[in-house]
């Protein structure tokens, strides 16, 4: 009756909603927490991560597609080939263009990473076609779950999100070579003086974070399909998760974020067509954006991100 | 032919998308990704309303125009305080969230779009043919170049600019940075809704990959790639990526599947080498035709007024006769940081035609007070009246032009504007400076060169005439800080406040500095200057204010005050 009158079918339904908002929340969670460790450590806007992300999934498609290579090293080759690419966006474009445009890096190095966007996505069309491909590896049954369906890849993938991001957060807490990268995120000014290498520290941060946007491709991909276009729409769902998770780039935070806007996602999708639903996190950003522009408005100073907090330090060294 | 006419109108509707991004991202420095979704709206409202009610093309236009600059101005009202990252983000959920909406309304099409819109009549003719269109294109893509032209050299123009390099010195030099941003937001919005109403008519079909993210990426590589804050120069780049499409089909031969693929590969490519190695672009900002020919003619030096003693003892009688003797009295100030209590209970009053020094060491809470004073920051409590007039919690801009203007520690100049330029931002009062003005057809020419006129006399007074057309950001930072202070003075305020004025500097700059200062209240100025050079403010001040822990615990003379033991303490440690 409640059922009815609210729109839904039955309870099944809210829980399949619910256990698919999870799985793809991991997604969603794995990205951020790649995109959001180069954003926060190196202080870059690396849209080009929609670059290293369709790099990973669609070289291990053609790979394993167009020259018959097993799965693994198929994926292997693509993971490296992402992390290249990754860390060459940085040193051969971001550095010396931020190194330069002093107080108007963030954006220059947002236009760069535009234009490295569309020339590698447009240039892997180009060689191997722009059409999806699928990328098979890992066998994949359903099962069933109080009444959920889903499949073992599924499973899979939660289990690699989860550890993934946990042994991120391991790193950077226990790890010396953590410290230093969160150091680097905190005062990059004072990590130079205290004999980090910033340089080395961004470097890894880079390689790091593709490797990490790298395997949420590869998982995606081997759900669905892999094309060049495909990390436009990651990067997306990457930007929100973690600008919704503000002033933390805590893996297992940016984990819960992600699956706090997948569920959001899956639940407007009961009642809505699929094309709005997608729009429904955009609208929530939209509204965090407001209520953080309304809280600017009204004289609140507190500017909880880091980047904030990273330019000021910036300026006031001149 | 008729390919290359297609071109042609393409790059035509193509330029007044991207001269309009220009004046918003490369003029008034303006991020924004959700050009493809005003296009969108134009295009989708006026192609609907043509082909369901059969609306003619004028008024479609008309209507599509307008939603779209509505649609900016709702947008520009939450981009108004966000910068950088978080600008990118809301225009690029603006973008996602009106394509979104528009394929999910069934009247419109969804995903596939509106096919077969009728076409234009115009004298008695439909325009079929891309030959037709250029009677249409042309004169569109003109009016767009000429008004975006008018806009971008005008006193308003010099506004953005301004904007682009610093928000707070735009704002603290009385002017209303939020109108201007959230104005040139709608205007630009308005422009991209005509291009997609252009698009959508000459395409005769509405569809929304024709305004997708990819489309306002492909406007920015026109705008970065032709030059930022250049109107020629984004015709340059609009140029270009239209025509890098037929180049790689007619010239390379590909078919044309891939002709796109590699053109979209190559202006990727361009972008990226562009900022790399000529951030400015191919054409870069301030390059003219007719500056061209001016550096072609030899001559053509500064010109120094020569009436600037006279007109500057005119102003003296008008600022100083029959007020108060307090320019500004501050009452029971406070303000509060989390825990941290700022400033407390303090109270400052200004004698009218006097230099005031507010000293204190350092954490006093000195700029704070400035920021109180000048309207950065609302005060928890108390009072400021300036000149009897109570103006607490007024927006900085507003406080500015009931007279009192502030210079910054840290300069704040605009670097990439000249410094001429720098000084006639200050100038009070000019003509064209809204933005509404510069939209109609008023001369402007006459009103700024009264202004440039008023601006030279100031860098005139402060010895920097001859660097009148250097790029402010070329000096050094002593010339800098006397560009700062005649910018401050070209403001006509009566109350000057002087943030370190003279320090950060070399002794010959600080003492020409201080000869400038001093000579302040015989022009009837008032003056208040933060001072760490305990000799500058004995030097300047006719009266010493002393800052301890956020409020003034003791004024007087240099003399009276260095016999408190309390000064020395904060400034040399305990006594004895």
């Amino acid at each position: 009756m409640i059922c009815a009158f609210i729109g839904i079918d039955s309870g099944s339904e809210v829980l399949q909603a619910l256990v698919n908002g999870v799985i793809n929340g991991c997604g969603y969670g794995l990205l951020a927490v790649g995109f959001a460790l180069i954003l926060s450590v190196t202080g870059r806007f690396h849209f080009a991560y929609a670059l290293t992300y369709a790099l990973a999934a669609f070289l291990a498609a053609v790979l394993e597609r167009v020259y018959g290579l097993p799965f693994a090293p198929a994926a292997a080759a693509g993971l490296a080939t992402a992390a290249v690419a990754g860390v060459a966006c940085d040193t051969v474009v971001y550095r010396p263009l931020s190194d330069r445009a002093g107080s108007g890096a963030m954006l220059a190095v947002f236009v760069a990473s535009l234009g490295i966007v569309i020339a590698g996505e447009n240039a892997l069309s180009l060689a191997w076609g722009p059409g999806p491909r699928n990328l098979t590896g890992i066998g994949s049954h359903s099962i069933s779950v109080a009444g959920a369906t889903l499949t073992t890849l599924d499973v899979v993938s939660v289990v690699v999100s989860v550890a993934l991001s946990g042994g991120l957060w391991l790193l950077l807490s226990r790890s010396g070579f953590g410290r230093q990268i969160k150091a680097v995120r905190a005062n990059a000014q004072m990590s130079t003086a205290i004999g980090i290498d910033v340089a080395r520290v961004h470097t890894a941060v880079f390689a790091i974070g593709s490797l990490v946007g790298g395997v949420a491709a590869l998982l995606y991909a081997l759900k669905y399909a892999a094309s060049p276009d495909m990390g436009e729409n990651a990067v997306f769902y990457a930007l929100i998760v973690t600008f919704l998770a503000v002033s933390s780039s805590s893996p297992l935070r940016l984990l819960a974020v992600g699956v706090g806007v997948a569920l959001v996602e899956r639940v407007a999708s009961i009642w809505l067509s699929p094309q709005l639903s997608t729009g429904v996190v955009f609208v929530l950003l939209l509204a965090f954006l407001s209520h953080r522009s309304l809280r600017l408005a009204l004289g609140g100073r507190s500017l909880s991100f880091n980047l904030a907090r990273r330019r000021t330090i910036r300026g006031a060294a001149g | 032919m008729t390919y290359w006419i297609d071109v042609l109108d393409q790059a035509l509707i193509f330029a007044v998308f991207a001269l309009s991004l220009n004046l918003l991202m490369g003029f008034a420095g303006q991020v924004s990704i959700a050009h493809g979704a005003f296009g969108a709206i134009g295009g989708y409202l006026a192609g609907y309303l043509a082909q369901e009610h059969g609306w003619a093309f004028g008024p479609a236009l008309a209507i599509g125009v307008a939603a779209a600059l509505v649609l900016g101005l709702i947008v520009s009202l939450p981009a108004l305080r966000l910068a950088g990252e978080y600008l990118i983000l809301l225009t690029l959920a603006i973008q996602i969230i009106t394509l979104v909406v528009i394929t999910s309304i069934s009247a419109l099409g969804g995903l596939t779009g509106l096919s077969a819109l009728p076409g234009i009549s115009l004298f008695g003719s439909t325009l079929l043919t891309p030959q037709d269109f250029l009677k249409l294109l042309v004169p569109i893509a003109l009016a767009v170049f000429l008004l975006m032209r008018r806009v971008a050299g005008s006193p308003a123009g010099r506004v953005l600019r301004g904007i682009r390099e610093d928000e707070l010195a735009t704002q603290s030099l009385g002017k209303d940075v939020f109108a201007y941003k959230s104005q040139v937001f709608a205007l630009t919005a308005g422009l991209a809704g005509l291009g997609g109403v252009l698009l959508a008519y000459y395409n005769g079909v509405v569809a929304p990959g024709m305004f997708g993210f990819s489309v306002s990426m492909t406007v920015i590589v026109m705008v970065i790639l032709g030059g930022s804050a250049n109107l020629y120069g984004t015709l340059v780049g609009t140029a270009l990526v239209v025509a890098s499409g037929p180049f790689f089909q007619k010239a390379i031969k590909l078919s044309v599947d891939k002709s796109s693929l590699a053109q979209l590969v190559a202006y990727g490519v361009a972008l990226v080498a562009v900022l790399r190695w000529r951030p400015q672009g191919i054409v870069p900002e301030g390059a003219t035709p007719s500056a061209l020919l001016r550096r072609m003619r030899p001559g053509g030096g500064m010109r120094v007024a020569g009436a600037a003693e006279q007109a500057r003892g005119a102003r003296v009688v008008a600022i100083g006769s029959g007020q108060p003797a307090l320019a500004l009295e501050a009452r029971a100030l406070s303000k509060s940081f989390g825990g941290i209590r700022a400033v407390e209970g303090l109270d400052l009053s200004l004698e009218r035609g006097r230099i005031t020094g507010l000293i204190g060491p350092n954490g006093a809470g000195k700029t704070t007070v400035f920021n109180l004073l000048t309207g950065a920051l609302k005060p928890d409590h108390g009072t400021v009246v300036l000149g009897g007039r109570d103006i607490t919690g007024l927006p900085p801009h507003l406080i500015a032009r009931a007279g009192m203007v502030r210079s910054f520690q840290d300069v704040r100049t605009f670097g990439r504007l000249t410094v001429l330029e720098n000084v006639m931002m200050g100038v009070a009062g000019q003509r064209g400076e809204r933005m509404r003005v510069v939209l109609s057809p008023l001369p402007l020419r006459t009103g700024d060169r009264r202004t440039r006129d008023r601006a030279l006399e100031w860098l005139d007074f402060v010895g920097l005439a001859q660097r009148a057309d250097e790029p402010a950001g070329s000096l050094a930072f002593g010339e800098q800080k006397l560009v700062a202070l005649a910018r401050v003075l070209a403001t006509e305020a009566e109350v000057l406040l002087l943030d370190e004025p003279a320090s950060g500097i070399d002794r010959r700059w600080s003492d020409h500095m201080i000869e400038h200062i001093a000579r302040l209240p015989e022009a009837g100025r008032t003056v208040c200057i933060v001072e760490h050079n305990l000799d500058v403010v004995q030097r300047l001040a006719h009266r010493i204010c002393f800052m301890h822990e956020g409020s003034v615990t003791a004024e007087g003379t240099m003399a009276e005050l260095s016999r408190q033991e309390r000064l020395q303490e904060a400034y040399f440690g305990p006594v004895g």
